[in-house]
């Protein structure tokens, strides 16, 4: 056992860091040195909506929309740009429908942490008519 | 960071709807509409500064923010095909 993993463990046993943390901390420590740093041609560029229906007046229909990744991260950008007072009104104007969401929390590295786990998603959707598919490439 | 603020250059649309004998496919120079549009945005900035100093929003960083905006709409495509007809449009 290495001294980082026996360190890692005595944290754990010690309860100064989480089973989560010590999990997270164990992944990190397994991963081959550089691997960390995600290259630019393995992250996602674009999201991929395809939609295929069958309208029974109109026929099959098929939707394919491409959105750059790029424009989800320049639009979370510039919710840096609303002023404070606007930041409090949005979030009063949240709570009262009931979303406890703060935008104060919706910062470029949280939004890349988000787009990185999107690159593993895939949403598939069947009905009788309808076929949607929802993913990253 | 290269081309990060290059809004998209061209846009390519095409249209067949059904009972057209042809489709109309279109190639459209938007830097042409970018240099239209450029001295109206150079007359204006005055008022945005100003609007961003009432407001009290980073002027240089909206407008960056804003390019980055246009410019990550580069790739955009979208395309709609039913019997007969097609849409599609593609941002480059």
């Amino acid at each position: 056992m290495t001294d980082n993993r026996r360190h890692i463990l005595d944290m754990l046993a010690s309860g100064k860091i989480t089973a989560a943390e010590a999990e997270r901390l164990l992944a990190a420590l397994e991963r081959p040195a550089g691997a960390t740093v995600m290259s630019e041609s393995d992250r996602a560029k674009y999201l991929r909506v395809l939609v295929d229906t069958v309208d029974p007046l109109e026929g099959p229909t098929k939707v394919n929309v491409r959105v750059p990744m790029q424009l989800l991260r320049a639009g979370v950008k510039l919710t840096g740009f609303i002023p404070s007072h606007a930041r409090e009104q949005v979030n009063d104007a949240l709570r009262k429908e009931g979303i406890s969401f703060d935008i104060n929390n919706i910062t470029p590295q949280n939004l890349e942490d988000v787009v990185e786990q999107l690159r593993e998603l895939t949403v598939d959707v069947n009905n009788d008519n309808t076929k949607v598919r929802v993913f990253c490439e | 960071m290269k081309g990060e603020i290059l809004p998209p250059l061209t846009a390519s649309v095409h249209v067949r709807r059904a009972g057209w004998r042809f489709g109309l496919r279109l190639w459209l120079p938007l830097f042409l509409f970018w240099l239209l549009l450029l001295p109206l945005v150079l007359l204006a900035l005055p008022f945005l500064l100003a609007a961003a100093l009432i407001f009290g929003v980073r002027f240089w960083g909206s407008i960056r923010a804003v390019l980055s905006l246009l410019a990550a709409t580069r790739g955009t495509s979208i395309a709609v095909d039913r019997p007969g007809s097609r849409i599609f449009v593609n941002l480059q």
